[in-house]
């Protein structure tokens, strides 16, 4: 059984594998490549230097790096603080109701990114639904919060939620409820089992959860563009520009690069300490 | 209305619409009791003590411990600390932290809360070594022993347990029953215990609650129950007893099919009403007698159950009803199956319940 | 330990206002496409359908439909052939690396798509492929396959080995009992991640930018529109797009419980 089991679980393996080594791991070996080419090259067979990365450093693209990143720590905070009461509540307190806003939420996702942000324009703008209508029953206008970085958080918070919610409601699942009532039973207050209990037992959702909207939200593009103009320029903006309108291979490369090591590190570190089959359910 | 007792339910009620788990219940506890509540599943053991333990609001009644009411406290307030059947240990943390956990909470310092786990391991008779020890790395019996120590840590004025052996094999929990009664004995806690053998409760405690539909059918001692069982549930709850209806008819003479005596014999016993049943346990029977003052019925050698240190014997009547008869190694009947043979009872030995 | 009504109350509330809040873009969007004006301020004015009758006209727009869904179908058809076998490798069989082809498969989905699709662009420049619809299809496989392999992985886990044991101590070989037994048993998550793959990929925009050179897909459009300058196809297309989510979502529900009903 145990050689049948190997053979299969290799083949099986074997479609998805290839998909991601061909489509997945050889397109980053060539970002790789790319990124020591010199500067405004197509093609690969050129000696490697590294100005690339020293354009990095000394053209101040590190500054868009550093706002990505600050953004999304920011928003993964918020999103954290806000989804935890709710996952609670669908794990422990709702019943029914988790369906119909797992259902709600799903469905949110398959709408298009880019339609859902419009969306938001639309509602913030000025003349939009919020400010339009205001002025309508009040007479007074406002300035719309649109074109600002508060507004860009607002919407990473917004795309990003279900990436928190998940996950979050998942590790939650895993804190049973017998050992809630244990602590409580030997005289914890409701902070002290939520502490000491809830926050250690649900920790593998709570690393995926956060690991996944931190570095789905320091690679985005669309929110910054969309809602927030050009107040601020996240590194995902930078690295498109430099392969379109820089015509800059090899910088967009190196800028590539460096998102994908910072984010790879952290992936890896957060995956590499979840174990996976506790958190989907084995029962085999 | 102040009284003596210890603890007290007082019309204690849980409904869930118009089910009630808990009907009516009215209950003393003494200091130090091992209290028992035995019953089949559904009938509203667990319900009342997570009463007690504060997991659950009563519908209706009051809960009063020294004389102060507790069923109005919240359950982390409560002197009362529960061993869950899973035990719920902490896995994320160690042996002793499981251990200290009550005493962390109300802060006492780490050098004294080490000092009490210590002697809890001690007392539960646990190597010193297990204090840093994962409680993943805890056998079952080891482990029940971590989740009494975590309760005794609290210093509760009762300990209640919901059936925490029964998920383990049969030579571990003869084990544990022992331990838990030594345990009772040094630490003279009160303890409240439920389980839905009665075996098992016999072994351990001072008195036994039998629990049926939300009610108590019989509250007394281990002998009390086994020899004058109050009712057919209790009775038959402890397995295997022979049940024969009997009834006065108009005249004043027993009606009894398959046990075949008169009222003279049956009034030894006194009995109360116009009908019920005699119960007459399996090792009340002998196969051979001289004694005239016994009575004795007939019947055919049915089946023959090999018990380990005593043998069981199903015997046939002619009325159609089986009868058990038990008796130890050393008095075998040696008959074949199919064989008539004949029962011999003293009708003092048997006991009454109402129909 | 029960949480007070108050408390229950306030989640309650917050579970539905997270609900609004999710939506209510989409209401200002429906609005927007109903709207008669060339440039949209609300409160609306003129209501009418009209972009909707231009938007059907319109040659491009049946071109956008039809890229879009040309991607999504076979995006979905090869998602499901490697989640199924994914997933048996991700949860089912015992193997020697099995940890790590778990690892591997959930990098993809952590992936920034922006960097991706542009190192997927790169990728295809240097073996000489010329960015088609066909190379988004893989680009998007990249993202949804494994995806679509944790969602059929989910029902996989708690797949009874036993079953397919018996099937084969009662005389079954391999490919009849994954016909038979795995497949059946498999089914539910694979309309789940099928449904997943499709609508991931309808509404998918970063990969689709880099990866789909001269063709467009809607969400590409959409996108380019709203950077450039607002026009009234936006919101229009926009509800269409749902719309067509709506519709396959609902279609599948339907054949699923057609399907139930001529079982029994």
């Amino acid at each position: 059984m145990e050689t049948y089991n190997r053979k299969m679980g290799l083949i099986s393996a074997l479609p998805l594998a290839c998909v991601l080594f061909l489509a997945f791991l050889a397109p980053l070996v060539v970002v790789a490549v790319f990124s020591v080419m010199p500067a405004k090259v197509f093609g690969l067979l050129h000696m490697p230097d590294f100005s690339a990365y020293a354009v990095f450093f000394e053209q101040g693209y590190y500054r868009s790096l550093l706002w990505s990143l600050g953004m999304a720590f920011v928003s993964t905070f918020i999103l954290f603080m806000l989804c935890w009461p709710l996952a609670f509540a669908m794990v422990k307190i709702f019943g029914r109701f988790t369906t119909v806003i797992t259902v709600a939420v799903v469905m949110s996702l398959f709408v298009s990114e880019n339609i859902r942000l419009f969306g938001w324009v639309l509602t913030l703008m000025k003349g939009g639904l919020f400010e339009g209508y205001f002025r309508l029953w009040t007479g007074i206008g406002f300035e719309s919060p649109l074109y600002d970085v508060p507004v860009i958080i607002f919407g990473l918070v917004y795309v990003y939620l279900p990436f928190m919610l998940f996950p979050l409601a998942q590790g939650i699942a895993m804190v049973s409820d017998d050992l809630r009532q244990a602590a409580f039973d030997l005289g914890a207050t409701r902070i002290q089992v939520l502490l000491k209990i809830d926050l250690p037992l649900a920790a593998p959702g709570i690393v995926v959860g956060c690991l996944l909207s931190f570095v789905l939200a320091a690679g985005a593009l669309a929110e910054s563009k969309i809602l927030g103009g050009q107040a601020v320029i996240a590194i995902a903006d930078d690295i498109e520009t430099a392969f379109t309108f820089g015509q800059n291979w090899p910088l967009g490369a190196a800028l590539s690069m460096i998102l994908i090591l910072i984010i790879g590190v952290l992936a890896l570190i957060g995956i590499s300490r979840v174990d996976l089959d506790k958190i989907m359910g084995r029962k085999f | 209305m102040l009284d003596d007792s210890f603890l007290s339910f007082r019309n204690v009620a849980k409904k869930y619409g118009s089910f009630s788990a808990v009907d009516d219940v009215c209950l003393e506890i003494d200091e130090g009791e091992f209290f028992t509540i035995v019953g089949p599943s559904g009938s509203g053991k667990s319900s009342l003590i997570r009463l007690l333990v504060g997991m659950d609001e009563i519908s209706s009644g009051e809960i009063y411990l020294r004389n102060r009411r507790i069923d109005t406290v919240p359950a982390n307030q409560r002197p009362t600390c529960m061993v869950f059947q899973s035990l719920a240990l902490f896995p994320h943390m160690s042996v002793g932290e499981n251990i200290e956990f009550s005493l962390q909470l109300k802060k006492i310092g780490k050098r004294e809360c080490k000092t009490r786990a210590l002697e809890l391991l001690e007392l539960l008779q646990l190597p010193q070594n297990f204090y840093t020890k994962r409680i993943a790395q805890c056998s079952g019996g080891e482990r029940q022993r971590v989740a009494l120590a975590r309760a005794l840590a609290f210093d509760p004025a009762i300990l209640v347990f919901d059936e925490p052996l029964s998920a383990l094999d049969y030579r571990l929990r003869k084990t544990l029953e022992k331990e838990l009664k030594d345990l009772h004995q040094r630490t003279g806690k009160t303890f409240i215990y439920i389980t839905h053998s009665l075996e098992e409760a016999m072994v351990m405690s001072d008195r036994i609650a039998i629990m049926s539909n939300g009610k108590f059918e019989q509250i007394a001692t281990a002998d009390v129950i086994y020899s004058k069982p109050k009712s057919r549930f209790v009775a038959e709850f402890m397995g295997d007893v022979n049940l024969f209806k009997f009834t006065f008819d108009e005249n004043g003479s027993v009606v009894s099919p398959g046990l075949d005596i008169d009222s003279e014999v049956l009034n030894r016993l006194s009995p109360e009403w116009d009908n019920g049943y005699i119960m007459i346990r399996p090792e009340t029977f002998v196969f051979d007698s001289n004694d005239r003052s016994m009575s004795s019925i007939t019947g055919r050698l049915k089946q023959e159950y090999e018990l380990g240190s005593r043998i069981q014997y199903s015997v046939e009547l002619d009325s159609g009803d089986i009868v058990t008869v038990e008796k130890l190694r050393e008095d075998r009947l040696n008959a074949n199956l199919g064989e008539v043979v004949t029962l011999y009872f003293q009708i003092e030995n048997c006991h009454l319940i109402p129909g | 330990m029960r949480t007070s009504r108050a408390m229950r109350i306030c989640l309650y509330a917050y579970g539905c206002l997270l609900i609004v809040f999710l939506y209510l873009p989409l209401v200002s969007v429906a609005f927007a496409s109903v709207s008669k004006a060339r440039y949209l301020t609300f409160p609306i004015k003129k209501y009418s359908f009209k972009w909707y009758s231009v938007a059907l006209e319109s040659s491009t727009v049946s071109e956008l439909f039809v890229t879009s869904l040309t991607i999504a179908l076979v995006v979905t058809v090869f998602s499901l052939i490697i989640a199924f076998f994914g997933a048996l490798a991700f949860a089912r069989y015992d193997w020697r690396f099995r940890t790590w082809f778990q690892k591997l498969i959930l990098l993809p989905i952590f992936f920034p798509q922006t960097v991706l699709g542009l190192a997927l662009l790169m990728w295809f420049n240097s073996i000489g492929v010329i960015p088609s619809w066909k190379t988004a299809v893989v680009a998007h496989l990249v993202w949804i396959a494994p995806i679509a392999t944790l969602i059929v992985a989910i029902r996989a886990y708690s797949f009874d080995p036993a079953l397919e044991e018996a099937a084969r101590d009662l005389g079954a070989n391999t490919s009849t009992i994954f016909r038979t037994i795995t497949l059946p048993l498999l089914m539910p998550g694979l309309i789940s991640a099928g449904l997943f793959a499709f609508l991931l990929s309808w509404g998918n925009f970063p990969l689709s930018l880099f990866t789909t050179g001269a063709d467009s897909t809607l969400p590409e459009w959409l996108y380019a529109k709203m950077v450039s300058g607002y026009s009234p196809l936006v919101p229009t297309l926009g509800v269409a797009s749902i719309v067509a989510s709506l519709t396959v979502i609902g279609a599948t529900l339907t054949l699923i419980r057609i399907f139930r009903m001529t079982r029994e």
